[in-house]
């Protein structure tokens, strides 16, 4: 009887919780002369692709996509390096005031974004960096560093250090000890900290907003809130459309890597 | 010797990060006219004063309860009932789907859903329910109330994914001795299953007391929070105060608070938690 019971309240649940995800689909799918200005429950109609069409159209979603791989692969790859050199040096290397040092780099996470927008905002237009690839990149490499940062510096402390002393005697230098020792070791800790970054800045909309405003230059999700703001003009079905297409890469890497993302939230508090 | 590892990490940080943290702190304490002058925090004063900025923080709490209660007790309840059978694991891919989507793709479908045509009103009026259908965007507090649902139908995604990692962790032979001294299922719940979920429980709320605190991009995007400055929160307050009302001093006090209420938030938190916290 309570076995009943719980699969009934399990049912509903998953069935209720996929609703909006269903009509995503469904509704992101229809065409637009197929949409009657009322939800649709059922596919009645194909019109993906003209859909995905005219969102690049209206939004440059195709060039905010190729921009957004762009930030996100150059400055995930960038943070990581950097924060491994550091977390080497914090974790392996002797160091004084090993604290502060680890203070100074983590402590820019624990803070809302919203206390770095406008002084950027104003240095950026002071230095050309405004509206330009360069600086979109700069900013996420530096917001990157703290969090990959503190997931290889956690992971460096694991390392046995009987290998870096070994390594140490035979008389490597530091820098060969973190090529040939270091970064092999924590290749794994190191792909994590890459892919968590990846999906955070391709998901950024707030530095995307606030430092770029060409469409050549702003990364996918501004342009998926200006496509938002031109739902009545081009119709639910382009933007929800918009809004798969968005996903997808994000949606691709949650199921390649869902044990990674368990293992990452874990070192998130 | 260390430095040439340290110093581009640190460098980067300092003058990306902590440089503009500070000129956000030192431009909050200066009025907003054209000759900005040291203004005796009138700034901070304003949080007592300006009827949108006390909305604000209402909604700010509002959001920080919802973040933490709905997903939490959603995500154990799933993890909790899908845990035992094989076929329910499909069951929990429709809760977790939605975290792999981004806040602002959540702010598409969810206007989708909640505006006057939308699929709520639709659906309800299809059940014969119509005099349920309302204007859920508009009206204050229901507009941040659905705007909390809509974030937490993507944010229980990942405390069921922490909390089954939980569940995996708790031994068998607990349960079972438990059965075997005649504990329910609900005492069993209770004073075994739950206990050993603490370190976990630990991580999913500071995760969403933080989310809660930072609520930005669905709010953006879906009413930018209007009607009015209704749907405001303090991050979204910032943003609009310093770019769309060019008053930074204002803008710049909102961030400070902000960042004031999330470090005060965490610490306590963790300071409470963490010294009894096991490994997970």
């Amino acid at each position: 009887m309570s076995r009943i019971v719980r699969n009934c309240v399990v049912v509903l649940v998953a069935l209720l919780w996929f609703v909006p995800t269903y009509l995503l689909l469904v509704n992101g799918v229809t065409s637009v002369s197929g949409y009657s200005g009322s939800p649709n429950w059922y596919p009645n109609s194909f019109g993906l692709f003209a859909n995905i069409e005219a969102a690049w159209k209206t939004a440059n979603l195709g060039p905010a996509m190729a921009n957004s791989l762009y930030y996100s692969a150059v400055s995930s790859a960038c943070a990581v390096l950097l924060a491994s050199l550091a977390a080497f040096a914090a974790a392996i290397m002797p160091v004084r005031r090993r604290a502060l040092w680890f203070w100074l780099i983590y402590g820019g996470t624990l803070l809302p974004l919203q206390v770095f927008l406008r002084p950027l905002f104003l240095a950026y237009a002071n230095t050309g960096l405004y509206d330009t690839q360069a600086g979109m990149v700069v900013i996420y490499v530096a917001i990157a560093i703290p969090f990959a940062f503190f997931v290889l510096r956690n992971f460096a402390v694991t390392l046995p250090p009987e290998v870096i002393e070994a390594a140490r005697l035979d008389g490597a230098s530091w820098w060969r000890l973190f090529r040939s020792v270091y970064v092999p070791l924590s290749k794994s800790a190191m792909v994590a900290a890459f892919v968590f970054q990846f999906v955070a800045v391709w998901n950024d909309l707030l530095f995307g907003i606030t430092l770029a405003t060409s469409r050549n230059i702003r990364p996918i999700m501004a342009a998926l809130a200006d496509l938002q703001g031109n739902y009545s003009n081009v119709g639910p079905p382009v933007v929800l459309a918009g809004a798969l297409v968005v996903s997808l890469p994000t949606v691709i890497i949650f199921f390649l890597s869902q044990r990674f993302f368990v293992s990452s939230l874990k070192l998130n508090v | 010797m260390s430095g040439g590892f340290l110093l581009p990490a640190v460098i980067l940080v300092a003058v990306v990060l902590i440089a503009p943290f500070c000129y956000t702190l030192y431009r909050s304490l200066f009025s907003d006219y054209t000759h900005s002058t040291f203004n005796d925090f009138a700034n901070y004063g304003a949080f007592f004063t300006d009827p949108n900025l006390l909305r604000s923080l209402e909604n700010t709490l509002m959001w920080v309860g919802g973040a933490i209660v709905l997903p939490t007790g959603m995500g154990l309840l799933i993890a909790m009932l899908t845990n035992a059978t094989r076929w329910s694991r499909a069951a929990r891919l429709a809760v977790t789907i939605p975290y792999a989507i981004s806040g602002s793709a959540v702010a598409v479908v969810w206007n989708f859903m909640l505006t006057s045509d939308g699929a709520v009103n639709g659906a309800l009026k299809g059940l014969g329910l119509g005099g349920l259908a309302g204007n859920w965007l508009l009206d204050w507090p229901g507009n941040t109330i659905v705007m909390i649902i809509a974030s937490s139908w993507q944010a229980t995604g990942v405390a069921v994914i922490l909390f089954m990692v939980g569940l995996q962790g708790v031994p068998p032979e607990t349960l079972e001795a438990a059965a075997l001294d005649g504990a329910g299922p609900w005492a069993r719940f209770r004073h075994v299953v739950f206990p050993q979920l603490r370190p976990v429980s630990i991580i999913v709320i500071g995760m969403s007391l933080v989310n809660g605190l930072k609520a930005f991009d669905l709010i953006f995007v879906l009413t930018q929070g209007g009607p009015g400055r209704a749907t405001e929160t303090l991050a979204v307050s910032m943003y609009q105060e310093t770019f769309l009302f060019l008053r930074p001093g204002a803008g710049a006090a909102i961030a400070v608070l902000l960042t004031i209420i999330v470090l005060l938030a965490s610490w306590t938190y963790l300071r409470r938690q963490l010294p009894t916290q096991g490994k997970v």
